[in-house]
């Protein structure tokens, strides 16, 4: 027993060490479940937001404005019920409610699921206020061309929104990176579990919890950065280069 | 007597209580440059919004090419293709370069090929003098410049009628000209238009048709020369007495 930790740090770098693959693991775990639960999170927001932007128009056909206020009363109920519960608790209900009703789901797969349906309730509350800051004089210039809603949504709006919306989504990222750590409660082997996993042995929690910690603000700095290069991708240019071509002498 | 391409009957719009729009009947025929005047809250913005379906009528028609129009989404669609609008805050999409602003609707709404697109694009921004700005994003623009690429995006798709809500009203002075001038050129080639404006001189050298609006009505529809020198109406005398002492 030549090299036992003598102090804190080391026991870090032990722990670290000893227990690298648990660790390792709950990375790649907590990645995957917080990257593709808030990439398919985005694209439900999305779609939620853009049905509760849809206007119930009075001179459409009865079945049609039915069907349109039906599904957007279904959309405000989903988004007030997870924007009004806490993420620990969706998750047991999600996962203990869908196995007694017969569903054999995973916890890595339910973990997903609670995560998307977490951050499509808050995305869409997100989109719809990204759609709002549009000027209505966007979607009037496309309709006046002949386009229809759908397409001055997908072509004129919504990239506009998307935008806007960029610092909003990474925020969210972040945010779900790091609550990803409460699905251990159903037994997803994500950091948080593993960090507990890796203190017990030598009773040294602390140290563990502080390797995790790092992870998580390692993974955290990088997807700030990715981020911020999309942002800076999206920013309109700044100078444009005129087309001498087309100039003309006479004016 | 010349082909009639929009006739309006009996058309009124309410907001609510508000009743904006009453009875308004008259008819645009191929070629006619017709200048909408009256004060402000008179329903000027309101018809031609109706006329363009940016705004549900309350009641009555339009007819185009004398059938009716519907409430079909698709109909008023490929009406609206027909019937171009520029607005006063221009409306580019701000997302896309000029060159792209003037292609978004040939495109996406006539289907002609890209090729085919882009030469109608340069083409019409040529005419208004903003072809060397292809490259540049509304945002790098004039407000008369903006309205310039405005009305070339609305000549892409080759409307039978261009309807116009105070193209000028939001720029400053000494662009003002720039785009009157554009105005002019449309009105020389033929293209039929509805001009709200508040530029009389505009209106009556330009203009073959005068439509004076005042609290939802359309209380006189003249030639030039007869509304300017001789107006019947009461509150259109006033209008033009202030016009003339400001
Ligand atoms: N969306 C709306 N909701 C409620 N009232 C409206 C709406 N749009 C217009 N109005 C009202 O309708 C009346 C006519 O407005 P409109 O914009 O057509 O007038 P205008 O003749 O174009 O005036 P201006 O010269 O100031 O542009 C005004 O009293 C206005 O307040
Ligand atoms: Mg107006």
């Amino acid at each position: 027993m030549t090299n036992t930790p003598t102090n804190s740090f080391e026991w870090v770098l032990f722990i670290a060490k000893k227990y690298s693959d648990l660790f390792l693991r709950g990375t790649w775990l907590t990645m995957l479940v917080s990257v593709s639960g808030t990439l398919l999170g985005f694209i439900l927001g999305y779609a939620v937001g853009i049905v509760q932007d849809t206007a119930v128009n009075k001179e459409d056909n009865p079945v049609k404005r039915g069907i349109l206020l039906f599904f957007k009363g279904i959309c405000t109920l989903y988004v007030e019920l997870f924007r009004g519960t806490p993420m620990i608790v969706q998750a047991m209900i999600v996962f203990y409610g869908l196995r007694q009703a017969g569903f054999e789901i995973d916890p890595i797969s339910a973990g997903i699921l609670v995560t998307l349906l977490n951050t499509g309730a808050y995305m869409a509350e997100t989109v719809r206020a990204g759609i709002k800051s549009i000027d209505a004089g966007q979607r009037e210039g496309a309709l006046a061309l002949g386009m229809s809603p759908i397409s001055a949504m997908f072509h004129i709006i919504l990239p506009q929104a998307f935008k806007n919306i960029v610092p909003e989504m990474a925020n969210m990222f972040l945010t779900n990176l790091k609550m990803t750590s409460v699905l251990n409660v159903i037994g997803v082997q994500e950091l948080f579990l593993q960090a507990k996993t890796a203190g017990g042995t030598y009773y040294k929690y602390l140290e563990s919890y502080l390797v995790i910690a790092l992870i998580y603000l390692v993974l955290c700095f990088v997807f700030s950065r990715v981020f911020a290069l999309i942002e800076k991708k999206t920013a309109v240019r700044k100078d444009y280069v005129l087309a001498v071509e087309y100039m003309e002498n006479t004016q | 007597m010349s082909e009639e391409i929009i006739r309006v009957e009996e058309l009124g719009k309410s907001f609510g209580e508000h009743q904006v729009l009453r009875k308004i009947d008259f008819s645009v025929n191929k070629g006619d440059i017709i200048c909408i005047l009256g004060s402000s809250g008179s329903g000027k913005s309101t018809m031609l919004r109706c006329i363009n379906q940016l705004e549900t009528q309350s009641c009555g028609k339009i007819f185009f090419h004398g059938s009716e129009l519907g409430k079909k989404q698709k109909e008023i669609n490929e009406y609206r293709s027909k019937v171009g609008m520029v607005f006063q805050s221009f409306n580019l999409f701000n997302n896309m370069t000029v060159l792209k602003n003037c292609m978004e609707g040939t495109q996406k709404v006539l289907h002609l090929p890209k090729k085919e697109a882009f030469e109608r694009a340069i083409e019409n921004l040529k005419a208004v003098g903003m072809a060397p700005f292809i490259n540049a994003y509304p945002s790098q623009l004039s407000g008369g410049q903006k309205q310039r690429v405005a009305i070339a995006r609305g000549l892409c798709m080759q409307p039978e009628v261009l309807l116009f809500d105070e193209p000028t009203s939001a720029l400053d002075p000494e662009m003002v000209g720039d785009v009157l001038n554009v105005m002019k050129e449309l009105a020389k080639k033929d293209l039929t238009m509805l001009i709200v404006t508040h530029e009389m001189d505009f209106a009556r050298d330009v203009s073959n048709r005068v439509l004076f609006m005042d609290k939802g009505y359309i209380v006189e529809d003249a030639p030039p020369q007869k509304f300017f020198s001789a107006p019947e109406h009461p509150r259109a005398k006033e209008f033009l007495s202030r016009f003339i002492a400001g």
